[in-house]
């Protein structure tokens, strides 16, 4: 089954819609014919699985107003995550924060209170 | 308040934001202690990570529970990595954000951690605040190698005759306590402790006790024996009670092995008690099953002797280059209808450097301590006993084992020779002669003494039931009448000449006066 799904993942990143398409139809006559449709079921979930965590991985800013957003954005480019997408989240307080492929920088006032709280309670 | 108030400006103006980026990932699956983290696909085994609620909350709520949570990496898989979650596992959740610490799980240590009972990341859990201690050291590592080692030779007194006698600990080996439940294995454990007191301070191990699995109440009764004894004044107590996460369980005899090492490379000694690596199998096996790693015999994990034989060869007896520290092991293991052919016990067995046996048949006809001489043994024998000890205990050993064949032969047979019978009622008692009540360990010049009576033939004259009361009498007699030759023996190790003379004079008074 992981092999079917690293297949179909390769194919969605790699072609166009219309060969993706037919990938799709020649796993589905293959699983026919070799009786295993009952795995196709399984095959989806594991591809929105890879998909959720590519959403999760993808490069994300956020930031705490909207004034911020250009520098925001040049500060993450600078720190190596190239992003599209900014978000507004006020709970940051102020600054921004950014995540790509496992990699996060806080530079948000939220986080600076916290490690400050920290610091003094311990 | 003025005060507070400062402290935090004085945190406020030093605060300088950390920065650069971290690598976190993201927990997938969750449970039973265990987390299945999306990400971290640099993450090396044994690293700490730390689990952050604070990451997608308002600083209102984070600012409600701040406590970390610590993981431990355990497994690297393919696009995934499963830490056991040490502390609230119920507080980690689907999509919390993890950050990688960078650092192999480490504990600190130092010597303020004396008098202190810690859980194994040595977080105080005794209530009197912060232990102070600021070394950090990772507590899986690997042992001293040979080169680094000097030869076993410096006793480790228990205070227990029958220990220090026949099955003689030197400061640097492994011996395990081994039996059933409820026949005095802790108890011979905490005697070795409170016994240090016996020791001048300068030679005096620092003792650290590690609770794995017990009740808390069991825990604090022995904090407290040893608080009113006075030994906590060289003891650390860490504790994982059978009510903390399985991580913790497993993790406690390594973090106890890591506080031991930091003396032992300060040239001092240490004596290291596991109290019981039984549970700590367990506590192992659930951990692995949850990692979903493949089960073997009685489903125990196929690395469970690596577990115990790189805990265990951490002790050592370091060369005078290294400093010459050294760090005693006494390990516990629980045995089952006193089956010691089980899987736990035989591997263990197998790593240590001898075995104290305790059979709950003897428990129970009164004999305490109950260790069977005649499977216990010491494979690093007499070359750690002092002379005075040697002298003195060398025929015991042959003396109990042949008077325990005779009683065995004695139960078929009525009608015994007049030899025969006299070996009997001498091993008979000297058996008493070796009974102690738990928590009176003796000094070993006391414990020589006595031996030296009993293999000379001073309780002849009394029957093997009254051996017992007589043995307590002479040392009281000995304490009051002759302190000059205690003294000699304690301070030379070795019961000289004049000594022995001297000795007699008083044995032979003593029996005047007790007849």
């Amino acid at each position: 089954m992981d092999e079917y799904t690293r297949v179909l993942e390769a194919v969605a990143e790699t072609a166009d819609e219309k060969t993706a398409e037919a990938a799709v139809q020649k796993l589905i006559a293959h699983l026919k014919s070799s009786g295993r449709m009952k795995m196709l079921p399984h095959i989806a979930r594991e591809l929105r699985k890879i998909g959720a965590r590519r959403r999760l991985h993808a490069p994300h800013v956020e930031v705490a107003s909207e004034k911020e957003k250009a520098r925001a954005l040049a500060e993450a480019r600078a720190a190596g995550i190239d992003a599209k997408d900014v978000h507004v989240n006020r709970a940051l307080i102020s600054g921004w924060r950014a995540r790509s492929a496992g990699m996060l920088v806080d530079e948000s006032g939220k986080r600076a209170l916290i490690d400050i709280y920290r610091k003094i309670i311990a | 308040m003025e005060s507070i108030i400062k402290r935090i400006e004085r945190e406020i103006e030093s605060f300088v934001p950390s920065k650069g980026a971290t690598e976190t990932g993201i927990v997938r699956a969750a449970g039973d202690g265990i987390a299945e983290i999306d990400g971290l696909s640099n993450a090396v085994m044994s690293e700490m990570v730390l689990f952050d609620p604070t990451f997608d909350r308002t600083l209102e709520e984070a600012l409600k529970d701040t406590e970390p949570i610590y993981g431990l990496v355990l497994n690297l898989e393919e696009d995934s990595v499963r830490v056991a979650v040490l502390g609230e596992a119920s507080k980690v959740y689907e999509g919390m954000l993890v950050r990688r610490l960078g650092r192999l799980l480490s504990i600190p240590v130092g010597d303020s951690l004396v008098g202190r009972v810690v859980n194994p990341l040595g977080e105080p859990v005794d209530g009197k605040g912060p232990t102070g201690a600021k070394k950090f050291v990772p507590i899986e590592r690997e042992a001293y190698g040979v080169i680094d080692r000097a030869r076993v030779n410096v006793p480790l007194h228990t205070g227990i005759k029958a220990i220090d006698a026949m099955i003689p600990i030197g400061r640097g080996q492994r011996e395990l306590i081994i039996g059933d439940r409820g026949t005095g294995k802790t108890t011979i454990a905490i005697d070795a402790i409170l016994n240090q007191k016996n020791e001048p301070e300068e030679a005096r191990p620092i003792c650290i006790y590690v609770a794995i699995g017990q009740k808390e109440s069991k825990t604090a009764k022995i904090v407290a024996l040893l608080e009113e004894a006075g030994a906590m004044a060289y003891t650390i107590v860490l504790t994982a009670p059978a009510s903390s996460p399985a991580a913790f369980q497993f993790l406690a005899p390594f973090a106890g092995a890591a506080i031991g090492e930091h003396f032992m490379e300060q040239g001092k000694d240490a004596l290291v008690i596991y109290d019981d690596l039984s549970k700590q199998a367990v506590a192992y096996r659930q951990l692995s099953l949850l990692l979903r790693r493949p089960p073997g015999r009685e489903a125990y994990p196929g690395d469970i002797f690596y577990l115990h034989s790189r805990l265990l060869e951490r002790a050592a007896k370091l060369s005078q280059e290294k400093g010459g520290g050294s760090l005693t092991a006494l390990p516990i293991i629980e045995t089952q209808e006193g089956d010691v052919s089980a899987y736990i016990p035989t591997n263990v067995i197998s790593i240590t450097d001898g075995q104290i046996f305790l059979q709950s048949d003897l428990f129970n006809k009164g004999m305490r301590p109950a260790i069977d001489v005649g499977i216990s043994v010491s494979r690093v024998g007499s070359s750690a006993q002092t002379k005075a000890m040697k002298k003195v205990s060398g025929k015991i050993k042959l003396e109990l084992a042949q008077f325990r064949e005779l009683e065995a032969f004695m139960q078929f047979t009525s009608d015994l020779d007049e030899n025969t019978k006299k070996q009997i009622d001498a091993g008979r008692r000297m058996t008493e002669v070796l009974k102690q009540k738990n928590g009176e360990p003796l000094p070993f010049e006391m414990q020589a003494v006595v031996i030296f009576a009993a293999t000379n033939g001073f309780f002849d004259g009394f029957t093997p039931e009254e051996a017992h009361t007589v043995e307590k009498k002479l040392r009281d007699y000995l304490i009051r009448e002759a302190k000059n030759v205690l003294t000699s023996i304690r301070e030379k190790k070795e019961i000289t000449e004049d000594s022995e003379k001297e000795l007699l004079t008083s044995l032979e008074q003593f029996i005047q006066r007790t007849q």
